[in-house]
């Protein structure tokens, strides 16, 4: 074997993979599942920007807190959240993070650091603030990652959210997961400025924009960020270039891109390929020891979508409860 | 044939995390846009009559085109006519590539680049005899020499009309040519370092117990990034034959010790074992057994034992406009006076 030419130890590699196929086969198996009509509300899938999440979540602990999107199964397994809770909320099942009342859009697990999915656009960067204001008052080194669109990156709780991070020096990573449409609506039609680093200038907190389907410029680059913000050094803004598989939900005909855009992503810019060929490349791990994981991945995903469906709907009586938080 | 001359701006040069591990500046996409407005009525002034610039999706052809509209609208004549090139948009630097390829192959008097190290390296490469003028967006910006636009569009359209003698206007410039396994592979305009990480990540370069030998076309101590450590060493001009190589080592295991400003605001001590001139024409190969290469000042290529690399300085090698010579002869010849001019 030669010597390792990564910042992540062979089973860190190994563990990064894992997250990510666990992402994409979750995915891939709800864009069928949906389509059979067992699944209540709307799904957004994040197939095609797992390197995104797992390069960021890599650098966490369940002290570090996030506040996710409407896109948000990624977030939420690449931050420890259980598959088969995950799988049961979606189904709307009582075993479900959320007991089956939150749905796709609402996943949460507090107890990871995973301040729920949101399907409030942009409202996760207001929440994260308070979670990092809590962090750098009880001295607990935490962090707070927040997620947001290319087209959330346009809403006033945002840029409200990025000046008061600023002006209270908080420890807030805000990441926007560029894939270059705002459900339908490109980026250069819907965005004045079309680098959201500018936005990040604007309040005087560095942005830097990294290629998000290369897991390990999006490792280096959040490791970086992270650090600076958990030793007091501000907030600070990543862009990652990434890429949409499928439509803004299940369902959407995705008539506004391109003839062979999607062929052409899964073809050239599939974050696991290429993470997959670098790292067998560098001979810290064979097609064997991946198509392993693919297959314990594979098992997991069925054995979480049985499970939930085969589990009971919430009680009538539970209707109320867990509504309000008492503090 | 109406003069025309091609512009490439890379809408997302100077984005890299040297915005967080150092001070680097983040030009926004509406400064670029008014730069490249500025070489544009430069340009313009100076009787070139259209431009043709690479299409992209980072918002500085957007910007441009509503200046210009405004522009119009109040009966201005400021600046050439605007065109694009026809060609798919991938917002890669395989853009900048294929953009320089295809204004090279419309005969362009010039191009005018936007961008940092990486843009101009990509624009050299392709296209061929035709002369750039470079204009810093980037972060270290090593090669492109900081000046205001307005003035390197003046020149440039100075140098394109012909008012400007070629052996005046037009500067020869060496790269460094990377092979691998002894094929061609990659250039280099400024610098070629080898360092220890293979890991190419975030690309840029700042941890200075990884850097072990640097290869430079030129040495300017004035400069930031990795030719800064060669220029505080020995300086070497841009039009002087041959280069500079360095053994590096880490800070505490080297004889002397360079404080160096590798990044902007970021200053290291930088272990220096040897230096020596390098001269054109002949391959070296890094000592280190697997490491990556860095090409001005980013990680590129890693390279192992099964995966030799070789460095070549190469003289000649392409063509800029030199905007200080231009100016001086525009300023000596009284190109751009009219009427007499008295000596009080």
């Amino acid at each position: 074997m030669s010597s390792n030419p990564f910042p992540l130890s062979r089973d860190e590699l190994l563990r990064a993979y894992r997250t990510m196929r666990t992402i994409r086969d979750f995915e891939e198996r709800l864009h069928f599942e949906f389509a059979k009509g067992d699944i209540p509300g709307f799904v957004h899938l994040y197939a095609g920007e797992e390197a995104c999440a797992t390069g960021i979540m890599m650098h966490l602990t369940d002290i570090d807190r996030i506040a996710s999107t409407h896109r948000g199964h990624g977030h939420c397994i690449a931050k420890g959240v259980d598959v088969h809770e995950m799988m049961a909320e979606i189904y709307g099942k009582a075993t479900g993070s959320c007991r089956g009342k939150g749905g796709s859009m609402h996943i949460a697990d507090l107890s990871k650091g995973m301040m729920g999915a949101n399907g409030i656009l942009g409202a996760g960067a207001p929440l994260i603030c308070g979670a990092a204001l809590a962090s750098k008052f009880r001295g607990d080194h935490g962090v707070g990652v927040t997620f947001f669109g290319d087209g959330a990156a346009n809403q006033g709780t945002v840029l409200e959210s990025m000046n008061l991070a600023a002006v209270w020096n908080l420890p807030v990573l805000f990441v926007v997961e560029n894939n270059g449409y705002a459900e339908a609506t490109s980026v250069e039609y819907a965005t004045a400025v079309d680098s959201y680093v500018d936005r990040a200038s604007g309040f005087g907190m560095p942005g830097v924009t990294v290629d998000g389907t290369d897991f390990f410029a999006v490792y280096e680059a959040a490791g970086e960020i992270i650090r600076r913000a958990r030793e007091g050094g501000g907030p600070a803004l990543l862009e990652c270039s990434v890429t949409r598989f499928y439509g803004h939900f299940e369902g959407d005909a995705q008539t506004y891109k391109a003839k062979g855009e999607n062929e052409f992503n899964r073809a050239n810019r599939d974050c696991l390929k290429i993470f997959r060929a670098r790292v067998c490349d560098a001979e810290l791990a064979s097609e064997r020891d991946f198509a392993l994981i693919d297959v314990e991945v594979a098992a997991l995903i069925d054995a979480a979508v049985s499970s939930a469906k085969d589990a009971p709907l919430p009680h009538a009586r539970e209707l109320l409860t867990d509504v309000y938080v008492s503090y | 044939m109406p003069l025309k001359v091609g512009v490439i701006a890379n809408p997302v040069s100077g984005r890299d995390i040297r915005r967080v591990i150092a001070q680097a500046n983040s030009l926004q996409v509406a400064d670029r846009a008014n730069m490249l407005l500025r070489a544009l009525a430069g340009l313009a002034a100076c009787g070139v009559a259209e431009a043709v610039m690479m299409p992209e999706r980072g918002g500085v052809a957007g910007h441009v085109l509503r200046h210009l509209a405004q522009s119009a609208n109040r009966g201005e004549a400021r600046f050439p006519r605007l065109s694009f090139l026809e060609m798919p948009v991938t917002g890669t630097v395989d853009d900048s590539r294929l953009a320089a390829r295809k204004l090279a192959g419309e005969g362009v008097a010039a191009i005018i680049v936007l961008g940092g190290d990486g843009t101009h390296r990509a624009v050299a490469a392709e296209c061929g005899a035709t002369p750039i003028a470079g204009i810093s967006t980037g972060t270290n910006n090593a090669f492109p020499e900081y000046r205001e636009p307005t003035v390197t569009g003046f020149a440039t359209g100075l140098a394109a009309s012909g008012a400007v003698p070629k052996d005046v206007a037009i500067a020869a410039n060496k790269w460094l040519k990377v092979c691998i396994e002894g094929a061609p592979s990659e250039i280099a305009l400024v610098d070629v370092a080898v360092v220890t990480e293979q890991n190419l990540g975030a690309r840029a370069l700042w941890r200075a117990d990884t850097f072990r030998e640097l290869y430079v076309t030129f040495a300017d101590p004035q400069v930031i990034g990795m030719s800064a450590i060669a220029g505080l060493v020995e300086p070497v001009g841009r039009d002087e034959a041959g280069g500079l190589m360095l053994r590096l080592a880490p800070a505490g295991a080297a004889a002397t010790i360079v404080r160096a400003p590798i990044a902007p605001g970021l200053v290291e001590p930088i272990g220096v074992e040897d230096w020596r001139r390098l001269p054109a024409g002949r391959a070296f190969t890094p000592a280190l057994a697997a490491g990556s290469i860095a090409l001005d000042g980013e990680r590129e290529l890693s390279f192992g034992p099964r995966r030799k690399v070789s460095i070549e300085l190469v003289e000649n090698a392409f063509a800029t406009i030199n905007v200080a010579a231009v100016m001086r002869y525009a300023a000596a010849k009284g190109l751009l006076r009219e009427g007499r001019l008295a000596c009080a």
